[in-house]
Order: structure tokens, then C-alpha cells, then sequence
């Protein structure tokens, strides 16, 4: 692992055929074993943030792209950033049913055009005991959505067409209080009509399990509303979807189209904007960790004059010792690795791995969980060994150089 | 005298030691500078709220539900002299981009004959003032907002709304508010906003929110209750609450970016300290024999301990300087100054920020000579010499 390709060159030129074993690292790792506790605490703590970082990223990433079907397609209205401030009317829906390319179901003959309406509701958070509330969104479908958005899946029963049922999506079930089956909840413009918890669903873990959703007519008669949020299309299979799009954006249809993957790329933009800032401010304090590991691994380098000159004169090369101490860090970055993965860890199961995030400008929360996997540990991991073994590289090319002979005279 | 030269001599004996401490110091203090920098922005600019004795009133099931243009009237009948409530402000959101700019704006029509009453702190000039009441299209844009789009007083800009009426509006910049706390918002005049809605077939005139402005604390207070009981039962209920507790709330839905931040800090604050630490200890390790001799020649414990403490806070006083100047100098002094923080505020790198990690620096420098400082104190003078490696 910690193979530098300047011990291998000298290696070349030098006769020696054997490696320090592993164990005389191991145990020189404890001869100092103050200044060895508090390296490995600087790079837990590093390793800590980086890991709750990487995993909050990917937790995102996942997200998002199980979102990503490329078969459908996002019509807001032009000008509009997301669903919750579009709307479009009756008269506009009809046009999307002339727009050529799109899947047709084969059981009632028309386009899959699945006009919805996305309002809010003010939920407690069940993480923090409902000292918080966030804003969870509650869709209006019909039946025709189960088709166009084909990653949802039920969980028990659906809504019923005329009565005031809702279905919650199961991520938003965890996260925000009341919302288990059986449970009613006030929904409408004035927050006096109660909806029955009937069933959950899943979405493949994209973002619409955060959602509530219920029958359209209704809501919109709750909600006072005469005009639609946004459409849901599906393409069909021998259709391209640029074409698509480009057909809804011209002068027929006059209305914003988008795949879904990039809908929510840009509805994700500012967490990645904090992320990209945490993640320089990560680096920062990886730097002040290979600052450390350099420190305490010149003191060793020091301490151990005679201890190296002893090597070479019993014929390790310089090759071998350079790479032994540059192992020798990369052990020490890995204790603090583990420890920093484990802090980690502990942290999301005592604190809680639930989060929800604004979309840019939907006003609505997004929940998902993060979670360490092993994935992203080995990543961290990865990436703590490389601090350990460039904060050891200078300190060894140190003691590969020291001069057998006088270092042997030194006290 | 001779204790200063010996403290320099110290320092210098291991250059690497004291510049690589030096630098693992300074790295997480600037850290600590840019992530306070951000909280400590986020609270003023919520203590500007609360100075600021504003109520805001939403309906009560959602903020994106708008409320019913007469609420204006209703409301101000509470106090028809206008002595305790001083002024009521019809705002509507818009959001709005500029063409071909992904960046999002946030764009706020206001009631204008009450805007300057309700947002004083925004401290426009006379003739600014005359501009704003003068002209249906004028646009004050925040400071910020200004220098990263390049706008001007005079200038007029083109903005898409992302409400209705979803169309080019085109407005005059009247001020770039430099006084103002917030430095990213946009206000106009939302009459223009429901000319312009009616225009496009829009018909029902509805306002987002209301902010009213108290006169005094009681005021307040007595108003956050008598609105929503004004409005109790009918369908357009409301809920009114003071202007940081709104603000707030958008803030944490924000994923809680000032707790996060918080923790990153303090966490960052820890390694300075283990690495501050690991370098007295190491010191301390390669000088026992010398502190042992010191110490056998009639020197106190208390003053080895001195030295330590000495050294200690000199190399985290370096690194301290060094990495809150850093941040200062560049969000300060160079084009990084314009660098904002989405939709919570330009990144504001201020001296008494700066101060409170050089603060920290100390308390890191303290702590780290702890162990080693009281070692010292308490060691066994002929064991420490007979120690020879």
C-alpha cells in the first residue's frame, strides 16, 4: 500500500531482499505511546467529518438517481422553478394530450399524462421530539400516476377515489409525526378537512417517499384550487425524449419541460453548494492532519537515530527503511481511521440519520437517510491512509538518507 | 531576560517541529473564522429581526397559501391611530431569475407607500426615497446581489418571475441598499406585480404575507395574539408570530446549516488542540533531562511550568494570527469578499469573529501544555535524570 514509487527505484539499485516485518512497526507505534494517542485523535477526528460528509453526499446521490427515470418528463409551467410554484391550466393539460411520442396505456387508449397539484403541509419532525416542523409535500394524483411514475410501489391499500384518504410515502412515515396508518391529518386550505392514513408506499428510495399523496379532485376542491401544479409524462419506448421535450417547449404547447433527472439535479443545487464549501473545509483540516502525522513521525524519525542506523548497517537499504516509516504512518492514520469511522457511526445512531433538506425553491422538505455503508467507510479509510502516508513521505526520506556509520556514534 | 532568550531558543532548536505546529494550528483556526463567520452572520442578521419589532403573518396552513388583499384594512383597524401599530406591508414572493442565469433571485414585492416605514434599517436616502414613490418600476437590490450581478443605480433589469404572472417584468434599480443588513434581497413595488398579473389574465389579487411594524416590545406582543384572533373562524386563518421566528425557520429547514457548522468548528478546535498537545508532549519528552538539570540547579517547578506554558502559547499565537488573518485578508481584501452564502447571506469575515479565534487560540494553547506543564511541575528530579535514552 504505502509502495512510493521513489522506494522502489532505490530499492532497484540496492542488494537487500528483506522488508521490516510488520510487528516492528506495530510496536514502535507504542514506544511513544502519548505522542501515538494524540496523532491518532487528530486523524479520528478528521476521519469523523469526512465520513459523515461522504455519507450525507451519498445518501444525496442515491436519492437523486433513483429518481433519474429517463422515460419521464417534468412539465411545469414556463417560468415557474418548480412544482409547488407552477400552475398550469385545464386548457394547457389538453394540449400536452396532442404532444407526439408519448406512451399510451393500453387499457383506456390515452397518453400517459398524469396531471398532479403539489401543496404543503406543516409536520412536526419526529426526530427532535416536534420541537421543529417542516414542510411536507402533498400531491394530488389520479390513478394514472401509479403508471407514469412506475417505481411506486404500494404498501397496503390505496386511496379510494371519493373519500378523504391519503397514502404516505414511507420515508415521510419515519420522519415527520403522524402519518402512520390510521393516523388522520388536517389537510385543505384552511387545515379543517381530516385525511385517513390508509396505506404507504415506496419509490425505489427517490425523493417522492417524502411526499403524501392523495385523489386529485378532492385535494383540489380542499385546497380551493382550479388549476393544475405540473404533469407527469411518460415516453414512449421508441420515442426520443429531447424531441419530446422540445415539442411541449415550442409554440403549440408553450410549456417547461424537463427529464426528471435534471429536475431534481437542480432542485438539489444548494446542498451541493454547502456540500462543495464543507468539503473544502474537510480538506483544510485533512491538511492540518498531514501536518500532524509529519510532525510526530520527524520526532520518531529523530528519536530513533540509532535505531535506523542499526538497520541499514544489518543491511535493510535505504528503499526499506523510507517505505517502512511511510508504513509505519499509514498504520497509525488507519488506527485514527477506524476510530474516526466508528465516532461516525456511533454519532448517526445516537443523534439520529434522518435529515430533510430544502429543495431550491420547491419550499418542500426532502428526507432521506444517511447511512455509514461500508462503501464509503472503505473510502474514507482509503483517503486517511493517503493523509498518514503523505505526512510521512519527508520524515522517512530523512531516515532512509541518515548515514549508517556516524548515526550509529550519535547518543 | 534570560528566560526570553531561553523561551526563543527553545523555539528555534526544531524550526520544523515549531512551523509544522504553527501550521497545524492555523489550519483549523481558519476553519474555526469561516464557519463562525457564517453563524455569527446568520444571528445577526436574526437579531436584526428581533430589533427590528416585525410581525409576520402567514396563513396558517402554509406560507405558499396567500392571503386576501383586504387583510391590509382589517388589520390596520386594530389601531386606526397608528401609534402602537406603526405600519402594515402587503409582501408577495416572486423568486425570479434573469434570462440565461441559473443563479435564483429572491425577489419580494412590498406594499410601497408603508415599505419605507416597515423596513427602516434599510436607510434610504431622501432622494431615494422621492425615486422609490416616484416610479411603479422601481427595484432596490441588496448589496451582494448588486456586485454579483454587476447592477448599478439607473440600470434597468429584466427579471422572470417564477409566480405569476411568469413573465418578463422590467424594473429600474433605484438603491443597491448598502446600509442594509440583509444584502441579497430585491423589493419592488407589488402593485406592478398585480398590474401586471391582471394583465396576463390572473384575476383574483391575494398578498403571500404581511409584515407589520410595532412600536414597542408590548406592542408586539399584543399583536402576535389580537391578529389571529381577528381572523379566527373565517376561512382565511392566520398565524402571526415575530420576524425571527420566521426567519428562523427557514434557516434550519436550510438542513440547519449554523448547528452543523457549529459542531464542524468544535471538532476542528479539537484537532488543533491534539496537535498543539502532541508537540508540547514531544518537547517535553526530548527536554526531560534538560528540565530535570534545571530543575536540580534550584529552578521552581512553577517556573519550568512557566516555560512550557510560554512556548506553548507563542507557537498556537503565531498559528492563531496566522489563520484568522488569512480568512480576514481574503474575504475582505480580495474578489473572494463577494462570495455569498445561498439564500442565507454573503459570507462576512469580521474582526470580532477573527478575535474570538485568536481568543481560542489561547484557550488551545493553554490546554495543550497541560499535561506536560504539570509533569514538570511534579517531576522526580533524580528519576528524570537518571532517564538518559
Amino acid at each position: 500500500m504505502a509502495e512510493n514509487p521513489a522506494a522502489r527505484t532505490v530499492r532497484a539499485s540496492e542488494s537487500s531482499i528483506m522488508g521490516l516485518p510488520l510487528v516492528y512497526h506495530w510496536r514502535s507505534l507504542f514506544a511513544r505511546r502519548s505522542t501515538t494517542l494524540l496523532t491518532v485523535l487528530v486523524v479520528a477526528a478528521v476521519t469523523a467529518v469526512l465520513a459523515w460528509m461522504l455519507s450525507f453526499a451519498a445518501a444525496l446521490r442515491s436519492s437523486l438517481a433513483v429518481a433519474a427515470d429517463g422515460r419521464k418528463i417534468i412539465v411545469l409551467k414556463r417560468g415557474a422553478t418548480a412544482e409547488s410554484n407552477s400552475a398550469i391550466r385545464a386548457e394547457d393539460m389538453n394540449l400536452l394530450t396532442q404532444v407526439e411520442g408519448l406512451d399510451i396505456d393500453p387499457e383506456t387508449g390515452r397518453a400517459l399524462i398524469s396531471p398532479e397539484m403539489l401543496v404543503q403541509v406543516q409536520l412536526p419532525r419526529l426526530a427532535d421530539g416536534g420541537r421543529t416542523a417542516a414542510n411536507v409535500a402533498v400531491r394530488g394524483v389520479t390513478g394514472t400516476a401509479f403508471s407514469v411514475h412506475r417505481n411506486v410501489q404500494l404498501d397496503g391499500r390505496c386511496f379510494a377515489a371519493g373519500s378523504r384518504e391519503v397514502i404516505v410515502g414511507r420515508t415521510a412515515a419515519r420522519q415527520f409525526a403522524g402519518l402512520r396508518v390510521g393516523d388522520t391529518i388536517n389537510l385543505g386550505y384552511g387545515s379543517d378537512r381530516g385525511y385517513t392514513v390508509v396505506g404507504t408506499f415506496s419509490a425505489g428510495g427517490g425523493p417522492m417517499e417524502s411526499e403524501i399523496w392523495g385523489y386529485l379532485p378532492s385535494l383540489m376542491n380542499a385546497y380551493n384550487r382550479t388549476l393544475y401544479s405540473s404533469a407527469a409524462l411518460r415516453i414512449a419506448p421508441d420515442a426520443d425524449s429531447r424531441a419530446v421535450i422540445e415539442r411541449i417547449e415550442g409554440p403549440a404547447v408553450q410549456l417547461n419541460a424537463s427529464t426528471e433527472a435534471d429536475y431534481w439535479r437542480e432542485q438539489a443545487m444548494l446542498v451541493r453548494v454547502y456540500l462543495a464549501v464543507a468539503g473544502v473545509l474537510v480538506g483544510l483540516m485533512a491538511v492540518a492532519a498531514v501536518l500532524s502525522v509529519a510532525n510526530t513521525m520527524y520526532a520518531s524519525v529523530a528519536g530513533r537515530t540509532r535505531e535506523i542506523a542499526m538497520l541499514r548497517t544489518i543491511g535493510f537499504g535505504p528503499g526499506r527503511i523510507l517505505a517502512g516509516f511511510v508504513l509505519e504512518a499509514a498504520i497509525l492514520a488507519l488506527i485514527g481511521g477506524v476510530l474516526g469511522c466508528a465516532a461516525c457511526a456511533a454519532w448517526l445512531r445516537l443523534v439520529g440519520n434522518t435529515k430533510d433538506m430544502f429543495g431550491a425553491t420547491t419550499f418542500t422538505s426532502m428526507a432521506f437517510q444517511i447511512v455509514l455503508d461500508p462503501r464509503t467507510a472503505a473510502e474514507a479509510l482509503a483517503c486517511v491512509v493517503l493523509v498518514g502516508a503523505a505526512g510521512a513521505v519527508f520524515p522517512a526520506r530523512r531516515a532512509a538518507r541518515l548515514p549508517a556509520i556516524s548515526g550509529l556514534r550519535e547518543v | 531576560m534570560l528566560r526570553l532568550a531561553y523561551l526563543y531558543r527553545n523555539l528555534t532548536r526544531n524550526p520544523m517541529r515549531a512551523l509544522l505546529t504553527c501550521a497545524a494550528v492555523a489550519l483549523p483556526i481558519a476553519i474555526y473564522v469561516l464557519s463562525m463567520s457564517v453563524v455569527d452572520g446568520v444571528n445577526r442578521f436574526l437579531d436584526n429581526s428581533a430589533r427590528q419589532l416585525r410581525l409576520a403573518v402567514t396563513h396558517r396552513s402554509s406560507i405558499i397559501n396567500p392571503l386576501p388583499a383586504g387583510y391590509r384594512a382589517k388589520i390596520e383597524s386594530l389601531d386606526p391611530t397608528r401609534t402602537r401599530l406603526l405600519s402594515v406591508c402587503g409582501i408577495d414572493w416572486i423568486g425570479g431569475k434573469i434570462e440565461g442565469d441559473p443563479r435564483p433571485l429572491s425577489t419580494l414585492g412590498a406594499d410601497h407607500d408603508t415599505f419605507v416605514q416597515t423596513f427602516p434599517e434599510y436607510r434610504l436616502t431622501p432622494e431615494e426615497i422621492a425615486e422609490w414613490n416616484r416610479d411603479r418600476r422601481a427595484i432596490i437590490v441588496g448589496a451582494a446581489a448588486a456586485r454579483q450581478f454587476g447592477w448599478k443605480v439607473g440600470d434597468r433589469i429584466t427579471i422572470l418571475p417564477s409566480l405569476p404572472p411568469y413573465q418578463p417584468m422590467e424594473f429600474r434599480v433605484i438603491s443597491t441598499a448598502p446600509r442594509a443588513e440583509d444584502p441579497l434581497t430585491l423589493w419592488f413595488h407589488r402593485q406592478y406585480l398585480v398590474e401586471a398579473r391582471k394583465q396576463a389574465g390572473w384575476e383574483e389579487e391575494r398578498v403571500g404575507f404581511y409584515f407589520i411594524k410595532c412600536a414597542s416590545q408590548a406592542d408586539l406582543d399584543h399583536f402576535r395574539v389580537a391578529i389571529d384572533e381577528l381572523f379566527a373562524n373565517t376561512p382565511d386563518e392566520t398565524k402571526t408570530q415575530d420576524e425571527k421566528a420566521f426567519m428562523n425557520e427557514f434557516i434550519t429547514q436550510q438542513f440547519n446549516l449554523p448547528r452543523n457548522l457549529t459542531i464542524l468548528a468544535a471538532v476542528t478546535v479539537f484537532v488543533a488542540v491534539m496537535a498543539a498537545a502532541n508537540t508540547m508532549s514531544m518537547n517535553f519528552r526530548d527536554r526531560l533531562n534538560e528540565l530535570a538539570t534545571l530543575k536540580a540547579m534550584g529552578f521552581r517547578g512553577t517556573l519550568i511550568s512557566a516555560i512550557i506554558q510560554a512556548e506553548s502559547l507563542f507557537l498556537c499565537a503565531v498559528g492563531g494570527l496566522l489563520g484568522a488573518a488569512g480568512p480576514y485578508v481574503a474575504f475582505n481584501h480580495t474578489p473572494l469578499r463577494d462570495f455569498t452564502v445561498p439564500l442565507i447571506q454573503q459570507l462576512d469575515v469580521r474582526a470580532a469573529t477573527c478575535g474570538k479565534a485568536m481568543l481560542m487560540a489561547v484557550g488551545i494553547s493553554v490546554l495543550a501544555a497541560l499535561w506536560p506543564a504539570w509533569l514538570a511541575a511534579r517531576m522526580n528530579v533524580v528519576a528524570a535524570l537518571r532517564s538518559l535514552e
